[in-house]
């Protein structure tokens, strides 16, 4: 008598999706209990997992390559009569493994990750909401991430209580890390299960000391060099010799720089776009920062005069308020943008009488549907049309590079209570005035609640900027890089136009193009402005 | 009439906090209008601070290190009446037109250790000065002459080359190298070919190693002279931070003339060097020798101790031994050739047994006696021989010295430790600043290798260049037979500080080469990290070991791990190939073994 039996992977520790790099049965192998079948590595050891039972293999369900969790099947295994007796399944031995001791009672631990927030691969951590022994629900907020554009707070997908926190502050984490583990409220109601040890992270970084033999010199009381280098990290960076000495001639401090070459190795490229991160963020932070510290360590930033210190309450009551975050980084942006692009503002007018009838007899048709139609809807779609005509409007530089781009990503400016942000109307050319009113209101209802999600905000390839509901007659708006240009609107006001008999009071909208005038050149922003003005005109084109 | 008014710092371009590098004034100086008065270096550049009025200076406000900013006061200066009319100051040290850049003039930056001040006559000027001419020493010189500098090597010796040319690492291996031949052509008895006992001319023998060492030495004095770069023979003392003493030197020692030189110096690098240590009971005695003693090889002796079980102890003794010397060794610590793992010198040991007598470790020498018949020498610790032992030579190889304390570096404000080390940092910059130091004298490992490649750095910076000894490890090798060889992080070190390491050993038991050399005693380890899996360290031993660990030190520069160490395909059949064969049992895939206990 024989039966067949799965077997599976243990618990091993919390990994998920764990590779198996070597596998030492095949079918029709008669194998004993405590045998090796696979080994898998995760990132911190290699562990072999044994067969829990003996038997002859009947079929092999996982092979080198394949990733593998807690409860995949390994293998199919017949057992043969006799071992039927001693009590099956449980036996769930623990992986002899020399690494991280997986714990055996296996309980109901689920694990929280990263969601898909955009195609951004390391977002830092600003916050940790919960600690381990919270009791979190679904949708609880765990921590909160920040991108240039953003932050988000991720929320739970799990129920339960926090069993280990895998992420803190300043972490730098992608879709799919791991932020915690729960033990989900079921299993969690027996107590049984022993202190399940996810071990793993926290056995392993003993500060692996600099290869031994070490140079020599305690630099006593040496007066030169202004090395502010994190001297031992420098030296442990995965840099060859002449990377390292590259990063020493352009004053690069390698700890710090991000290797992209495989297995993370630091190459010349990468040590060179540091120097370009740094000397951006460097004319940025002259700027913020005053004193023009940053720029000084690479030369190339501008000669700023220091920023100018005043005592302001010497002159009358002031309050200190600290920046929004989202001011601070949209500053940084807006400065960066700024003094890189040589920004050029095309002004000019265009009659919207026809198009405001038209809006205002459409508003009647749908106010039941509670719809409303702005003008900044028909200029987003006019817009999409315009940029159709003009391929270089909808673009961005790349080195020596056009990029043209074929879609039409609209980003519109929302103000919100804590910042300016630029939810964006994606293919904007493909959708009907009715769905980008709709999303419209959407995105700007979410960009008041502080709710948008970075997908929400990225892939612009054309930036409106409406004060139309405020006032003005022009304005420069700064160019949204890397967009090559950005509309500015401001408030239509009713005024005298010749029409060649006579004036006659017309709706005019005022439009304020910026540019990019590496990309652009004048005559070309004036004839996609005078183009998009025809368009808003006489609304009868955009369907043309 | 005179009145006093303050020379400040003028706008320097928004900086703030700039470091004093250099101060050339001092209280008492008669300046004029435009003569520098002190260097600030940002992290841009250096600048000088010229004077803004004639005068003399009173009081100076700053020294090197002090940080400015726009409007520091650097000195107070009493200016004359006729002050308008520029005053042809009379002691207006005019700057050196030497084309490095940051020309020092004539007085020296105040530091601690004072400097001197020398203000007499100069035989000669030059841009760069290098005491000794060791391999740290020529090869300084000689970067810094093709990198533009007038330069000049202080060396007290007629041959440049050092203590490793003249007295060290190549005599050795001259004297090794026959060594081995002998033992190698013994063995070959038991294949069946015999040769019958060598027959020794000790003198020729000798006469072979002087070939060798004037052959490099040759050679260096000719690449010195393509580079122009004189050589200025005699003992060099500093007398400032820009000036150095020579008293010449002629003979074949270093016998003094009497004549002396005075070289004034716009940027100096140090590399004079070390030299054996002799403990204060070691009597004198012609048969009490160090390695240079040694090295002459004046004699055969029948019986030979060393005292000291480092590495050149263990060399010279191979060599005497092979010559017919039986050897005892005695050792303070609890093995030889410390540094290197156990395993590894054990297998060194094995094969050395019959050199020694005796191996006396954790033990020291009591009393050492000259006598007429020989030195008689008493010994105390766990295994020692009761009564005192009488030996024909003696051969003290107890460490070396630096000659840091030798050289007036404090004349020149440069501090130097109560050992005789100087300290550097990692751009072989002393505390002052133009002043560099490199090999032996900053400190262990005391190594050729590693002087030649401070010796660049330094010379590259004195050039304005940005060098760091940037290395992440110095290989080590004792040219015994077998040798050893390692390099990185140890299998002990590892234990001792806690890191985790896989490792890889690939035993030459299992290398056709090494078997058909008839020398398959060796191994080959490589360790690596057990984290990153980089490679951390790696180690051999076996004949030509020391040819082979370079291709470890590569791999542990480069960052590699034992994927690529193994995928990189060695010749077959080399005792090289035993390298990638321990990283690919680092991985469990060497197929040159028995299968491999699964991982
Ligand atoms: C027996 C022996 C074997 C060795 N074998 C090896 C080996 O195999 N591999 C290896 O890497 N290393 C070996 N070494 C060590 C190696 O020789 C030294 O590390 C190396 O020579 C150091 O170079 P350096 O330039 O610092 O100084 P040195 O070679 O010591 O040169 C210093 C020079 O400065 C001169 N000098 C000192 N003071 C003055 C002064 N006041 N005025 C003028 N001149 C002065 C000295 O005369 C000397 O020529 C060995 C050493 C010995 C003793």
């Amino acid at each position: 008598m024989s039966n067949i039996i799965e077997l599976k992977i243990p618990d091993i520790g919390g990994h998920a999706g764990v590779e198996v790099i070597e596998v030492f049965v095949k079918a029709g192998d008669t194998i004993e209990k405590e045998q090796s079948l696979i080994t898998l590595e995760t990132d911190k050891a290699t562990m072999e997992v044994p067969a829990t039972e003996g038997g002859v293999v009947k079929e092999m369900k996982i092979k080198v390559g394949d990733k593998a969790s807690e409860g995949d099947v390994v293998l199919l295994l017949e057992v043969g009569a006799a071992a039927a007796a001693p009590a099956p399944a449980a036996a769930a031995a623990p992986a002899a493994a020399p690494a991280p001791a997986a714990a055996p009672a296996a309980a109901a631990l689920v694990e929280v990750h990263v969601p898909d927030i955009g195609n951004f691969d390391a977002v830092e951590v600003i916050e940790v909401n919960v600690k381990v022994g919270d009791t979190i629900a679904i949708d609880d907020g765990l921590i909160t991430l920040e991108s240039d554009k953003a932050s988000m707070e991720v929320p739970s997908t799990a129920a339960g209580v926090v069993e280990s926190i895998a992420v803190k502050v300043g972490d730098k984490v992608a879709q799919g890390a791991l932020v915690l583990t729960v033990r989900s409220s079921a299993a969690a109601a027996a107590p049984a299960a022993a202190p399940v040890a996810t071990s793993a992270p926290a056995a392993a970084p003993v500060a692996a000391a600099p290869a031994a033999a070490a140079p020599v010199a305690a630099p006593a009381a040496v007066a030169s060099a202004p090395a502010k280098f994190d001297e031992a990290n420098f030296n442990k960076a995965h840099a060859s010799p002449s990377v390292r000495k590259f990063a020493r001639e352009l004053g690069v401090d390698l700890s710090k720089v991000a290797g992209k070459g495989p297995k993370g190795r630091i190459l010349h490229e990468d040590v060179q776009s540091f120097v370009k991160s740094v000397m951006t963020s460097a004319v940025a932070s002259s700027f913020a920062a005053g004193a023009a510290p940053a720029a000084a360590s690479l030369g190339g930033g501008l000669d700023l005069l220091p920023w100018p210190k005043v005592d302001f309450a010497k002159f009358g009551p002031i309050e200190t308020k600290p920046l929004s975050r989202i001011k601070k980084i949209s500053g940084a942006n807006l400065h960066r943008n700024w003094v890189v692009i040589p920004h050029v503002t095309f002004n000019d007018e265009c009659d919207i009488t026809e198009l405001e009838e038209f809006r205002k007899q459409v508003g009647k048709e749908w106010e039941k549907s509670g719809l409303k139609i702005s003008p900044l809807a028909f200029i987003i779609k006019a817009a999409a049309e315009a940029l159709k005509a003009f391929p270089e409007m909808n673009s961005s530089l790349d080195g020596d590079n056009l990029v043209l781009k074929q879609y039409y990503h609209i980003g519109f400016a929302a103000d919100t209570p804590n910042g300016l942000v630029v939810p964006v109307i994606k293919d904007a050319d493909k959708k009907g005035l009715k769905e980008i009113c709709k999303e419209l209101t959407e995105l700007s209802l979410a960009a008041r609640e502080g709710k948008l999600k970075p997908t929400d905000m990225q892939g612009a390839t054309f930036t409106i900027s409406s004060l139309g509901g405020i006032g003005g007659t022009s304005f420069t708006p700064i160019v949204n890089a890397p967009e090559v240009a950005i509309l500015g609107v401001c408030k239509s006001q009713i005024k005298p136009v010749w029409n060649g008999k006579e004036f006659a009071p017309r709706l005019m909208c005022p439009l304020s193009l910026s540019f990019d005038h590496r990309v652009i050149d004048g005559a070309q922003a004036g004839r996609f402005t005078v183009y998009l003005g025809k368009l808003l005109s006489d609304v009868r084109r955009l369907i043309l | 009439m005179s009145n006093t008014i303050e020379l400040k710092v003028p706008d320097i371009g928004g900086h703030s906090d700039v470091a004093i590098i250099e101060v050339f004034v001092k209280a008492g100086d008669t300046i004029a209008v435009e003569e520098s008065l002190i260097t600030l270096e940002t992290d841009k550049a250096t600048m000088e601070v010229p004077a803004t009025h004639a005068g003399v200076i009173k009081e100076m406000k700053v020294a090197v290190g002090d940080k400015v900013s726009e409007g520091s006061v650097i000195a107070i200066v009493e200016v004359a009446a006729s002050a308008a009319a520029p005053a042809p100051a009379a002691a207006a040290p005019a700057p050196v037109a030497a084309p490095a850049p940051a020309a020092a003039p004539a007085v020296a930056p105040t530091v601690a250790p004072v400097a001197g001040q020398y203000a007499g006559a100069v035989d000669m000027e030059v841009d760069m000065m290098v005491l000794g001419a060791g391999p740290g020493g020529y090869s300084a010189a000689f970067r810094s002459a093709d990198l533009g500098m007038k330069t000049v090597i202080v060396e007290r010796y007629g041959s440049l080359g050092g203590v490793c040319l003249n007295v060290g690492c190549i005599p050795s291996k001259a004297l090794l190298h026959n060594a081995a031949v002998i033992d190698e052509v013994a063995h070959l008895a038991s294949n069946g070919i015999k040769f019958g006992k060598p027959e020794v001319d000790i003198d020729g023998l000798r006469g072979y190693k002087e070939k060798v060492i004037n052959k490099l030495t040759g050679g260096l004095a000719g690449m010195a002279k393509m580079r122009k770069v004189e050589h200025v023979r005699g003992i060099g003392t500093f007398l400032d931070a820009n000036h150095i003493e020579v008293q010449l030197t002629s003979g074949t020692g270093k016998d003094l003339t009497g004549e002396k030189k005075v070289i004034k110096f716009a940027k100096a690098i140090i590399a004079a060097g070390s030299q054996a240590v002799k403990l204060p009971f070691i009597p004198n005695d012609p048969r009490i020798v160090d390695s240079t003693g040694a090295l002459e090889l004046k004699s055969v002796p029948k019986r030979m101790l060393i005292i000291g079980g480092g590495i050149i102890g263990l060399e010279m003794g191979t060599v005497y031994s092979t010559l017919g010397a039986r050897l005892d060794v005695v050792e303070l610590s609890d093995g030889l050739m410390q540094g290197a793992d156990r395993d590894l010198v054990k297998v060194w040991q094995d094969w050395n047994k019959h050199r020694f007598d005796n191996i006396m470790l954790q033990s020291k020498t009591t009393s050492i006696e000259p006598k007429a018949d020989g030195i008689w020498v008493t010994f105390e610790g766990p295994k020692v021989p009761s009564e005192p032992q009488c030996y024909d030579l003696v051969l003290y190889s107890t460490g070396r010295s630096p000659n840091g304390k030798k050289i007036g570096a404090e004349n020149a404000g440069v501090i130097v430790d109560e050992r005789g080390f100087i300290a550097v940092d990692k751009q072989m910059r002393t505390n002052v600043p133009h002043i560099f130091a490199i090999g032996d004298l900053v400190g262990q490992p005391m190594l050729a290798h590693k002087a030649v490649h401070e010796a660049h750095v330094a010379a590259e910076n004195a050039a304005d260049h940005k060098a760091y000894f940037d290395a992440r490890v110095i290989p080590g090798v004792a040219y015994t037979d077998p040798e050893v060889a390692w390099v990185g992080l140890t299998e002990d070190q590892a234990k001792k500080e806690g890191i985790k390491i896989t490792k890889g050993v690939f035993p030459w038991a299992a290398s056709g080469r090494a078997i058909a050399n008839g020398r398959d005693e060796g191994f080959t380890k490589l360790i690596f990290d057990a984290e990153n899996g980089q490679i951390l360290g790696g180690a051999i031993v076996g004949p030509h070991a020391g040819d082979m660990i370079g291709e470890v030190c590569l791999g542990i520069e480069m960052g590699a791990d034992a994927v690529d160490i193994g995928k990189t395909i060695h010749p077959h059949p080399t005792m090289g190939e035993s390298i990638g064969m321990a990283a690919e049992v680092a991985k469990g895939v060497c197929t040159d073994l028995p299968p491999q206990r699964k991982k």
